[in-house]
C-alpha cells in the first residue's frame, strides 16, 4: 500500500462507496440479484464501520476446531479469558478482548459480542503493551465443525472483522473448509489477512520449515500474492511475540478497517465487471439518422406517402364530378354500368363512404419500427442493458398507434372534401351549359322564324338569319370554353392536389417526428443516460 | 443381502469366507475326479476352484441342514449363491434355481464322504455360518454335463470367476490353470442376481442427465458412483464373497491414515509427512500371498495397478504392495483424504470406500467434530458399510475426556455400537507408530483374518448394506431423470406456448380488421376512390376487360404483403422474447439454455422467409380465385373481371373486414364482401374464405415451426433425457430386489 494519509484514503473510499451506491441503484433489475444484495450489504457494513471508532482495529482469530484459537487468544491477551479444552468444538461464542476501551463499546455492540464475553485490557500501558492500544481481539468459534453447520457467527464475523488471523495447525492447514470457503474468496485481502501456523511445537524445526513452505505455496496458488505466515505455539509461547508485532503494526496504522473495506470493494467491483463486462460508452442521445429512420418507419406504418398519393388521385378523380366538362359526364352516364346490371348499386355509396375514412397506424409496423431502433442502438451493449433499452423503447408502444392516428387525423383532410372554387367552376360550367342551351334556342328560333318563316318572330333578333352564323359561332365557342375551362381547372386541381399532398406529407412527417421523440426517443435516451451513468459509476468505483 | 437359512424356497445369498492361513484340507468331492482339487477345477466355473482352500468352510452345516453338507468343493461363486425361490416353482427362466436344488441333492450323498475329513475345522465353521450350507447346492459336483448346456452362455463369466479364485489361493497349488474350463459346472451365483445386476448396470449406464437443473451435478456424481461401485465392488463381490476382504482406511487429511497403515504393515509402504494432503494415490497393502489376487483386480477392476506411486498417476490407479506382516485374507487400502483442498482426493477416497468391505475411519482428537468427518460417517451409515473407528493422536492427558465425548457424540448419532480404537499421540518414527499403540488394531485385524465367520459377516453386511442403499440411491437417480424429462417437456411447451400465442395474435389481427390500417388502408382508398376498383369490372360487350391501373393494383398488393409481413415479424419477435423469458424463469437449465447466443432474437433469415411465405399465400389466393371463383352464371354473362384485382379485393375483404368492427367506418365494412358476394355468390365466397384463411394459418404455422426448431435444437444439444431409462432403472431396481 502506498503511503497515503488516512484522510485521503477515507475520501477515496467514500467516493468509491458513493459510486457503488449509485451502481446498486442503477443496476437494480439489471444485475444479478445476489450481486446487488451483496453490494447493498457491503454498503451497509461500510457505512456502519466507518461511523464507528476508527481508533480501534478489530482482529478476528479464525480457524478450524482444535487449531488453538482460544489458546492463542489467551496467549496474546496474557489472560485466561477464553476457555480452552480438549473437547471439540470448544468455543461456541465469540470472546473479545479490548486494548483501550474508550469508544469501543458501540463497535462491540455492532459486532454483536455479548457483554459477558467482553474483556478489556484498559490499563495495558503499564504492561508495556502500548503498541497494541486500539486492538479488539476476537476469538471466534470454529467454522468447520458440525456445530458450525447451524451456527453462522464465525462466518458473520469473518466477513466483518478488519483483520483476519487464520489460525491453522499442522494437521489442518490444508483443509478445504478454510481454503475453498474463505481463502480463495478473500483474494486481494493480503493486507488484512495473516496466517498463523499454530501448534508448531509439534513439529521439528525442519518439519516446520517444510510445513510453512508448503502452506505459503498453497496460498500463493490460491491467489494470495504475498502471504504473511507466522509460526506460533500457544503452549510454549514461541512466535506469539511475532504475531503481536504484526498485530501492533496494523493497529498502529489504524488502516485495517479501510483496507478491509477497500479489499471487499475491489472484489465486489471485480464481480460486477464480470457480470457486465463491456465498459462501452454509448452516445446518450439518439443521433439524427436514427431519429429520421424511426420517423420514416413510423410514417410508413401510417402510410403517409400512400395517403398523399391517394389524396392526389382521389381528388383528381373526384374533381371530374365538379370541374369536369358536364357533357362528358353525361355521356359517361349513358354507358351501361356493370354494377347496376348486377344490382350492386350500393357499392358506389360504399366507395364514397370509404374515402371519407380517416388515418390510422398499423400496430405491427409500429412495433417493428421501434424494435429496429432499439436493435440498432444497442448493438454491442451488454445483454441486460440491451433488454433495458428495448424495454424503454417499447414503454409506450401500445399507445403509439392510437396517438399517431389521433394526431394525424387532425391534419389529414377527408378525401371527399370539396374546395369552394370547385363550386365556382361548377357554376361556371353550368352557366356555359345554359349559354349553350340559350344559343341553341336562339339558333332554333332563327331557323324557325327566319328560314322557315314559321311566323312572325317575337323579336327582331330571333328572325334575323344573318345572325345565325354568329349564333353558331357562339355555340361552338361556349362549348369550347367549357371544354377549355374543364381542362384548365383539371390542371389546377392536379396542381392544387399536388401542393396539398406536399403540405400534408410535410405536416404529417413533422407530427410523426414529434410523437416519435416524445414517446420513443425520450425514454430510450433516459435509459442510455442511465447506462452511461452506470458505467461512470463503475469507473469511479474501480478507482 | 438377507442371510437366510437356505431353504430351497427362499432366496439366499451365501457368503463363503476363505481362510488362507490354514492349510486347506483336502476335500474330495465324490463326483469330482480323484482328489478334491481336480474336481474343483473341473467345474470349469470358478465354482470349485476355490473350495480347495476354503473348503473347510464348506463343511456341511450340521445345524442347518444336516442332510446337505456343504459340498466340499464349491466355488466362490457359490459364495453368493442365490436361489430364487421360484427355483422349482417360479422358474422364471432362471435355470440355476432348479439346478441348484438338484445339485444339492446330488451332493447329499456325496457329502458324508467328504465330511469326515473336514470335521475338525468344519465343525467350527459350521457353527459360525449357517449360510455355507447353501453352497453345497450349487456344488460343482452335480451333473456337470447337464448343466453345461444351460450355462454355456455364462461360461465366460464363470471363467472369470475361476480366475479370481485362483488368484486368491494362497497356496497356489490348486491353481492349475487347466482346471478352469475343463468342466462346465453350474454357475453358482444365481443367474437371476447376475442378470439383475447386469441389467441394473446397463440401466444406470444408460442414464443421461443433459440438463443442468439443480441437483443434476449431484445426480451425475451419484450415477458415476453407483456405476463405479457396481463395477469395482458389487458385481465382483457377488461372484466371490470368499475372496480376501478389502479394508479401507479413510479419514481427514493429517489424521494419520498412512501412519496407521505403515504401522500395521510393519514397513514404510505409504508415504507420510507434514505436508497436507500427503497421500494422493490410494494404496493396497496385502500379504504377499494375496498379492496376485489383488493384482488381477476383480475388485476395483477398472483401476490401474501401479507398483509405486508416481507423480502423474491418474485418478484411476492404485498402488499395490505387499507386506508379510499383514495377515492373509485381508488387505488394507490406504485412501486419500476426504477434506483437503485437493478436491479430487475426496472423489478418489469415496470411490475407494465404495469398493471396500470394511471401513476404518480414522479421526483425531482435534478433528473429531469436523463436519467432513461426520458426513463420511453419515455416508457409511447410508451405505450400510461395516465400520470401525480409530481415534488417533489423542493426547494421553486428555484421553479420557476426549474418548468419552467422542463416544457420546457417536452414540447420539446412532453409531454407539461401532467398534472403536484409540491411539495416543506419540512420536512417529519412520512413518510408524510404536507397536504398542496399534496392538489392539492388529489384534482385530488378525482376528478378522483368522475368524472366517466374523470376516464373512462383515463382508456380507457391507455388501448387503450396499445393495440396500441401492433401494434409495437408484430411485433417486430415476426421480432426477424424471425431473429432467419433465423439465424438458416444460421447456418444450414453453416454446410451443409462446409461438401458439403468436399465431393466435396473428389470427386475431387478421380478423379484427386491424390490418386495414396505415398504408394498406391508404392504398385501398386510393384503389377504390380513384375508380380502379370499378375499372376491374368490365362489361363483356364493353371490350378487352383489362384493368388500366396495374400500378395501383401493384401498390395495394405490396401494401397488403407488407402489412402481413409486419404482423408476422412482430409476432415472431414477441414470441422469441416470450420463449426466452419463459425459459429464464425455469431454474438452472432453462436459464443457461436461454443464454445461447442468438436465441433471444428471431433467426436472421426470418424476414426473408416471411416474405416468401406471404408472397406464396398471395399467389395461392389468386389461384383459388382463378380456379374456384367461378362467377355466377348470370354475372359471367355480363361481366368479366381481372383475377389479380379481384383476389386483392378478396384479401382486403378477408383480412381487413374480418369482423364486425371495421375501423374504416360502418359503411366500408361491407364493400368488398358485397361486391364479391355479388360476383361469386355467397356460398362460393364462404368456401374460398375458409380455404384462404386456413392456408394462411398453415403457412405461418410452418414458418413458426421452423423457428421453434431452433429451440428444440438447443434443447437437444443439451442431451435428450430418455423417459424409458427411468422406467428401466425402476424395473432393474425391482428385479434386483427380487433376485436377492
Amino acid at each position: 500500500m502506498t503511503a497515503v494519509s488516512t484522510a485521503e484514503r477515507r475520501h477515496g473510499l467514500g467516493s468509491r462507496l458513493a459510486a457503488l451506491a449509485r451502481i446498486v441503484e442503477l443496476g437494480q433489475g439489471r444485475l444479478d440479484p445476489a450481486l446487488v444484495t451483496d453490494a447493498a450489504q457491503l454498503l451497509l457494513r461500510a457505512g456502519d464501520r466507518l461511523k464507528l471508532s476508527s481508533d480501534h482495529t478489530v482482529v478476528a482469530l479464525a480457524g478450524g476446531t482444535g487449531s488453538g484459537k482460544s489458546s492463542l487468544f489467551n496467549a496474546v491477551s496474557g489472560l485466561e479469558l477464553s476457555p480452552i479444552g480438549v473437547r471439540r468444538p470448544t468455543t461456541a461464542r465469540t470472546h473479545a478482548c479490548v486494548w483501550g476501551i474508550d469508544g469501543a463499546g458501540p463497535l462491540l455492540d455492532w459486532l454483536q459480542i455479548q457483554w459477558r464475553h467482553r474483556f478489556a485490557r484498559a490499563s495495558a500501558l503499564d504492561k508495556g503493551e502500548s503498541q497494541l492500544h486500539g486492538l479488539i481481539l476476537l476469538d471466534l468459534p470454529d467454522h468447520d465443525s458440525i456445530r458450525a453447520l447451524t451456527d453462522h457467527e464465525a462466518h458473520r464475523l469473518i466477513q466483518t472483522a478488519d483483520l483476519i488471523v487464520w489460525v491453522l495447525d499442522p494437521q489442518k492447514y490444508a483443509d478445504a473448509s478454510v481454503h475453498r470457503r474463505y481463502v480463495t474468496e478473500l483474494t486481494g485481502h493480503d493486507a488484512v489477512t495473516v496466517f498463523v501456523l499454530n501448534q508448531s511445537d509439534r513439529l521439528t524445526p525442519e518439519e516446520q520449515a517444510e510445513c510453512v513452505a508448503d502452506l505459503e505455496d498453497l496460498l500463493r496458488r490460491e491467489g494470495v500474492a504475498d502471504p504473511r505466515v507466522v509460526a506460533t505455539s500457544a503452549t510454549t509461547g514461541k512466535g506469539v511475540d511475532s504475531l503481536k508485532a504484526v498485530l501492533a503494526e496494523s493497529v498502529a496504522a489504524r488502516r485495517a478497517a479501510y483496507q478491509r473495506l477497500e479489499a471487499d470493494l475491489d472484489r465486489l467491483v471485480l464481480r460486477l465487471v464480470k457480470d457486465v463486462p463491456e465498459l462501452l460508452r454509448v452516445e446518450s442521445t439518439v443521433d439524427g439518422a436514427r431519429r429520421a429512420g424511426l420517423a420514416e418507419a413510423l410514417c410508413d406504418a401510417v402510410g403517409v406517402s400512400a395517403l398523399g398519393e391517394a389524396l392526389e388521385n382521389v381528388h383528381a378523380v373526384r374533381s371530374a364530378d365538379w370541374v369536369g366538362w358536364p357533357y362528358a359526364r353525361w355521356a359517361a352516364r349513358l354507358r351501361p354500368d356493370p354494377l347496376k346490371s348486377l344490382r350492386l348499386g350500393g357499392v358506389k355509396d360504399d366507395i364514397r363512404g370509404l374515402v371519407a375514412s380517416s388515418v390510422t397506424a398499423q400496430p405491427a409496423e409500429v412495433d417493428n419500427a421501434v424494435q429496429a431502433l432499439a436493435d440498432g442502438l444497442t448493438a454491442g451493449m451488454p445483454e441486460v442493458w440491451r433488454d433495458g433499452v428495448r424495454e424503454a423503447a417499447r414503454s409506450r408502444v401500445d399507445e403509439l398507434p392510437e396517438a399517431l392516428s389521433e394526431e394525424l387525423a387532425e391534419v389529414a383532410p377527408p378525401l371527399d372534401r370539396v374546395p369552394v372554387w370547385w363550386w365556382l367552376l361548377k357554376i361556371w360550367q353550368y352557366l356555359l351549359v345554359l349559354m349553350f342551351v340559350a344559343s341553341l334556342a336562339w339558333a332554333g328560333a332563327i331557323l324557325a322564324y327566319g328560314v322557315f318563316k314559321a311566323g312572325r318572330p317575337p323579336a327582331e333578333v330571333l328572325g334575323d338569319v344573318a345572325v345565325l352564323p354568329w349564333v353558331g359561332l357562339m355555340m361552338i365557342s361556349v362549348l369550347g370554353l367549357g371544354l377549355f375551362s374543364a381542362m384548365a381547372s383539371r390542371n389546377f386541381v392536379v396542381l392544387a392536389a399536388g401542393k396539398e399532398r406536399d403540405r400534408l406529407e410535410r405536416d404529417m412527417r413533422r407530427r410523426v417526428g414529434v410523437l416519435a421523440q416524445n414517446m420513443v426517443v425520450e425514454p430510450v435516451e433516459r435509459e442510455l443516460n442511465r447506462y452511461n451513468e452506470y458505467f461512470g459509476a463503475m469507473a469511479a468505483a474501480r478507482r | 443381502m438377507a442371510q437366510h437359512p437356505e431353504s430351497p424356497g427362499e432366496q439366499t445369498i451365501a457368503f463363503r469366507p476363505i481362510r488362507d492361513d490354514e492349510p486347506a484340507p483336502e476335500l474330495t468331492s465324490p463326483h469330482s475326479g480323484p482328489g478334491g482339487r481336480p474336481s474343483a477345477g473341473s467345474a470349469g466355473f470358478a465354482v470349485d476352484a476355490t473350495e480347495a482352500e476354503p473348503s473347510h468352510e464348506d463343511v456341511p452345516e450340521a445345524e442347518d441342514d444336516p442332510v446337505r453338507p456343504a459340498g466340499p468343493g464349491r466355488a466362490l461363486q457359490d459364495a453368493v449363491a442365490e436361489e430364487t425361490d421360484g427355483g422349482p416353482a417360479a422358474g422364471d427362466g432362471e435355470q440355476d434355481a432348479p439346478d441348484a436344488d438338484d445339485s444339492a441333492d446330488a451332493e447329499g450323498p456325496a457329502d458324508p464322504s467328504a465330511d469326515p475329513e473336514d470335521d475338525p475345522e468344519g465343525a467350527e465353521d459350521a457353527d459360525e455360518h449357517a449360510e455355507p450350507a447353501e453352497n453345497p447346492e450349487h456344488s460343482t459336483e452335480h451333473a456337470e454335463g447337464t448343466e453345461r448346456a444351460e450355462h454355456t452362455e455364462r461360461a465366460e463369466g464363470t471363467e472369470h470367476a475361476a480366475d479370481e479364485l485362483d488368484g486368491d489361493n494362497p497356496d497356489g497349488d490348486e491353481l492349475d490353470g487347466d482346471r478352469a474350463g475343463s468342466f462346465a459346472m453350474p454357475e453358482p451365483v444365481s443367474a437371476a442376481l447376475t442378470e439383475a445386476l447386469n441389467q441394473l448396470r446397463t440401466a444406470v449406464k444408460g442414464l443421461h442427465f443433459g440438463l443442468d437443473v439443480p441437483g443434476s451435478d449431484e445426480a451425475r456424481k451419484a450415477q458415476a458412483a453407483v456405476l463405479a461401485q457396481l463395477d469395482d465392488y458389487v458385481i465382483p463381490r457377488v461372484h466371490m464373497s470368499t475372496a480376501p476382504a478389502l479394508i479401507a482406511v479413510a479419514g481427514s487429511t493429517g489424521a494419520g491414515k498412512s501412519t496407521i497403515v505403515n504401522s500395521l504393515a510393519g514397513g514404510r509402504v505409504s508415504a507420510t509427512g507434514v505436508r497436507r494432503p500427503t497421500t494422493s494415490t490410494p494404496l493396497i497393502v496385502c500379504h504377499p500371498d494375496n498379492r496376485e489376487w489383488y493384482a488381477r483386480g476383480d475388485l476395483l477392476g477398472g483401476v490401474e495397478r501401479l507398483a509405486e506411486p508416481t507423480r502423474d498417476a491418474t485418478p484411476d490407479s492404485v498402488v499395490l504392495t505387499s507386506s508379510p506382516s499383514l495377515p492373509r485374507g485381508i488387505a488394507l487400502l490406504d485412501t486419500p483424504d476426504i477434506d483437503s483442498v485437493v478436491e479430487e482426493h475426496h472423489e478418489i477416497a469415496h470411490r475407494m470406500l465404495d469398493a471396500a468391505d470394511l471401513w476404518v475411519f480414522v479421526t483425531t482428537a482435534s478433528r473429531y467434530a469436523d463436519a467432513p468427518s461426520w458426513s463420511l460417517l453419515r455416508r457409511a451409515k447410508e451405505r450400510g458399510a461395516r465400520l470401525v473407528i480409530v481415534l488417533s493422536r489423542v493426547p494421553p492427558r486428555s484421553r479420557e475426556v476426549v474418548v468419552k465425548h467422542f463416544g457420546r457424540m457417536l452414540h447420539e448419532y446412532g453409531l454407539g455400537e461401532v467398534e472403536r480404537f484409540v491411539i495416543n499421540e506419540t512420536s512417529v518414527r519412520d512413518g510408524r507408530l510404536p507397536e504398542i499403540e496399534i496392538a489392539d488394531l492388529r489384534m482385530w485385524l488378525s482376528a478378522l483374518s483368522v475368524d472366517d465367520e466374523r470376516r464373512d459377516a462383515a463382508v456380507k453386511a457391507t455388501l448387503n448394506g450396499v445393495l440396500n442403499s441401492f433401494r434409495t440411491r437408484l430411485p433417486a437417480l430415476a426421480r432426477h431423470l424424471e425431473t429432467q424429462v419433465a423439465l424438458r417437456a416444460d421447456l418444450r411447451s414453453d416454446v410451443d406456448a409462446a409461438y401458439m400465442g403468436a399465431l393466435a395474435r396473428i389470427d386475431e389481427a387478421t380478423r379484427d380488421g386491424s390490418l386495414l390500417r396505415g398504408e394498406v388502408l391508404a392504398r385501398w382508398q386510393d384503389f377504390a376512390g380513384s375508380g380502379d376498383l370499378m375499372r376491374t369490372l368490365r362489361l363483356r360487350r364493353g371490350g378487352k376487360g383489362h384493368s388500366q391501373g396495374p400500378e395501383r393494383v401493384r401498390g395495394l398488393r405490396a401494401a397488403v404483403r407488407a402489412g402481413l409481413e409486419a404482423l408476422v415479424n412482430s409476432a415472431v419477435q414477441q414470441a422469441t422474447e416470450e420463449a426466452v423469458a419463459r425459459w429464464r424463469q425455469r431454474a438452472g437449465a432453462g436459464d443457461r439454455l436461454a443464454a445461447t447466443p442468438g436465441l433471444g432474437r428471431p433467426a436472421e433469415e426470418i424476414a426473408r422467409r416471411t416474405t416468401r411465405t406471404i408472397a406464396a399465400w398471395q399467389d395461392h389466393v389468386t389461384e383459388l380465385i382463378r380456379t374456384e371463383g367461378v362467377t355466377k352464371r348470370s354475372v359471367a354473362k355480363l361481366i368479366s373481371f381481372d383475377v389479380d384485382s379481384l383476389s386483392l379485393i378478396f384479401m382486403i375483404g378477408l383480412l381487413g373486414y374480418g369482423a364486425t368492427d371495421a375501423p374504416a367506418g360502418a359503411g366500408a365494412g361491407a364493400l368488398p364482401q358485397r361486391l364479391l358476394r355479388g360476383l361469386l355468390g355467397a356460398e362460393s365466397l364462404r368456401n374460398i374464405s375458409a380455404k384462404a384463411r386456413s392456408d394462411l394459418r398453415a403457412r405461418v404455422g410452418l414458418l413458426f415451426d421452423e423457428e421453434t426448431l431452433r429451440y428444440v435444437d438447443v434443447l437437444d444439444s443439451a442431451g435428450i433425457p430418455d423417459e424409458a431409462a427411468a422406467t428401466r432403472l425402476y424395473q432393474a431396481t425391482y428385479n434386483l430386489e427380487v433376485a436377492r
